[in-house]
């Protein structure tokens, strides 16, 4: 089961206007120990509420530190409270790196990959670019990177850097959506038919072993059928789906009127990991919030009455589950319930999480 | 152009690749097929570890015992991608008892019994040797079918992993296919035929019924793509043939 760790913001670097690289000291630095491409999902308290985040890692292997790179988002509570409010020595709460997006290194390899990165999609891509060059000598890099400007390209010198330092093994194409270019092909948005004729011209598509695909959708989608096009199988496109799918806003809270009252009030005996606490609690909270509110560990993942990982067995009393996406008809007779859509309806409720 | 909906993403193609950017239903869907996959594979598992000891030699042994190791990997596998769902493997792995069966003769059809997903079929006890590798043959030419399909589907880190999976359950089909062509050069096939009958129409209910409406959803998040009535006669196809290699036939 995933934890969340201790981690202390050691530096914040600002790339562009709207963006900040973090540098982060994780108490247990073993946990951290990361695959290029990774992200890590960060947990922050707003008002009172938990917004959960994933952000990828952007240094490389060989760099010794952990970065990730936030680009703000408008209404974005977690990307704007990076950007504007956090500050040097405050502490980030984070879950160990997760996520698929790499292939397999080694120094032996001599291998040619291609990346696409829109926006701020470079962060895992960076990752990979800079712990692939450093890892794989014989290997090469073509990267695209897609953005609306000069202005709002994350990374440019570091990039350019890393250019010369792998001379002849990294090539960037900065494809712009909005400012002219010497050669026409780089302007515009990177579509299937741009994918195409860059394979024409500028990508020996042909000899591409890997591409790592890290944008918004429909970005990804007109690359992986151009790939597809051109002989890739499914095996060597790697997609990382960009962040904007994630659901990032506070919603508004909502103040029932009738809190305090005794009717609305109902007491709740929960058992978890082998001991049972008893809450007074109100009758328009789930019994997931209620274990929650009073510092029991009740497990939770997707809060929306689908991944089944909050169930709990009814022992005694009666809830209201106000939707159900993952039980079974047969675990619902037998009183299971998902606990984050679980309202209690008597004024005693009893339930197991150990069941 | 930024602007795309998941849906829209899913019903072209779109790949997803982490448990933050999997939509509610997609998710649910998700996991219910990873449970079915991991149920199937750890009650597989758990019913011919106790064949090994039926095995008529050391080698028929070994095949079997590398069998119920790597069935019992490939299930880790899938379990750990729930994990990232926050799933508890260590609760989930031992939530139920694997080597339980109902009776030979219970008719269940299509059902899932009691609290797990494994597919009908492993609810089903082996009777000896014999029957173990019949069973084994057919169900693992239709997981074979069914692997094919589902490295198709559109959660980036499932696909990868059936990839990897399906060359190992490959080879337990073909594992079966070598041990019952040694029963039958001695002379010990006489009983093959009848478990054939038996385990034929079970496997063939593996397929599932296929309602169109769900098959239509979960064609339209990616999670399905090959309708089951065809992927049930690419089965009947395949497995027909290999019978017909060891003198056998379909029920």
């Amino acid at each position: 089961m995933a934890r969340f760790h201790d981690l202390k913001v050691t530096d914040i670097h600002r790339t562009i206007r709207d963006a900040v690289v973090l540098t982060l000291e994780p108490d247990d630095p073993a946990a951290f120990d990361f695959i290029q491409g990774q992200y890590l999902t960060f947990r922050h308290d707003f008002d009172g509420e938990e917004l959960r985040r994933s952000y990828s890692i952007c240094s490389g292997k060989q760099e010794g530190k952990l970065q990730v790179g936030i680009k703000r988002v408008d209404g974005g509570a977690f990307s704007n409270f990076a950007n504007e409010e956090l500050k040097v020595g405050d502490t980030l709460q984070a879950m160990q790196p997760m996520g698929g997006f790499h292939t397999p290194l080694d120094p032996a390899n001599a291998k040619n990959y291609l990346g696409f990165a829109g926006g701020s999609g470079i962060t895992p891509v960076l990752s990979i670019v800079k712990t692939t060059l450093a890892t794989e000598p014989q290997s090469t890099f073509t990267l695209v990177y897609a953005n609306r400007g000069v202005a709002t390209i994350m990374f440019r010198e570091e990039l350019e850097d890393l250019k010369n330092r792998y001379l002849g093994r990294l090539s960037v194409i900065h494809v712009l959506e909005q400012d002219a270019q010497e050669i026409d092909l780089f302007t515009g948005m990177v579509t299937e038919e741009k994918c195409a004729a860059l394979f024409r011209a500028w990508i020996d598509v042909e000899s591409v072993d890997t591409a790592f695909i890290c944008g918004p959708e429909p970005m990804m989608l007109g690359i992986a059928k151009a790939l597809r096009d051109h002989g890739l199988n499914d095996a060597q496109i790697k997609f990382e789906l960009f962040a904007s799918a994630q659901p990032g806003r506070l919603k508004s809270k909502v103040v029932s009127k009738q809190a305090g009252k005794q009717a609305n009030q109902a007491e709740v005996a929960i058992t978890l990991d082998g001991s049972t606490q008893t809450i007074m609690t109100a009758k328009d909270m789930t019994i997931l919030d209620a274990a929650r509110q009073n510092a029991m560990d009740a497990p939770f993942a997707c809060t929306a009455g689908v991944c089944s990982t909050c169930r709990c067995r009814v022992i005694e009393g009666e809830v209201e589950m106000v939707a159900n996406h993952a039980l079974e008809d047969y675990e619902v007779e037998k009183g299971y319930v998902l606990s984050c859509q679980s309202f209690p309806v008597t004024d005693r409720v009893v339930v197991d999480y150990d069941q | 152009m930024d602007d795309m909906s998941l849906k829209d993403y899913l019903a072209q193609g779109g790949k997803l690749t982490s448990p933050a950017n999997v939509p509610p239903r997609y998710r649910a869907e998700l996991l219910k097929l990873m449970a079915t996959f991991v149920d199937s594979e750890l009650a597989g598992a758990a019913g011919f570890a106790d064949t090994i000891n039926d095995g008529p030699g050391i080698k028929e042994r070994i095949a079997a015992a590398k069998i119920v190791l790597e069935k019992t990997d490939n299930a880790d596998k899938v379990l750990k991608i729930m994990g990232d769902f926050g799933a508890d493997e260590a609760r989930y792995a031992n939530h139920h008892p694997w080597t339980s069966r109902l009776d030979r003769d219970a008719d269940i059809g299509t059902r899932r019994v009691e609290q797990d997903m494994r597919l009908a079929v492993f609810n089903y006890p082996l009777q000896g040797w014999g029957d173990a590798v019949v069973m084994n043959l057919l169900m693992g030419q239709a997981v074979g079918v069914q692997l094919e399909e589902f490295t198709k589907v559109s959660y980036q880190p499932l696909a990868e992993a059936f990839r990897e999976i399906a060359p190992v359950e490959a080879r337990h089909a073909e594992l079966a296919f070598e041990g019952m062509q040694r029963l039958n050069a001695e002379g010990l096939g006489a009983n093959l035929q009848s478990s054939v009958d038996y385990w034929w129409p079970r496997v063939a209910a593996s397929f599932g019924i296929g309602n169109p409406d769900r098959f239509e959803a979960l064609r339209a998040m990616g999670l399905r793509h090959t309708p089951n009535a065809e992927l049930k006669s690419a089965w009947e196809e395949r497995a027909g043939a290999t019978l017909g290699q060891l003198g056998l036939r379909t029920a």
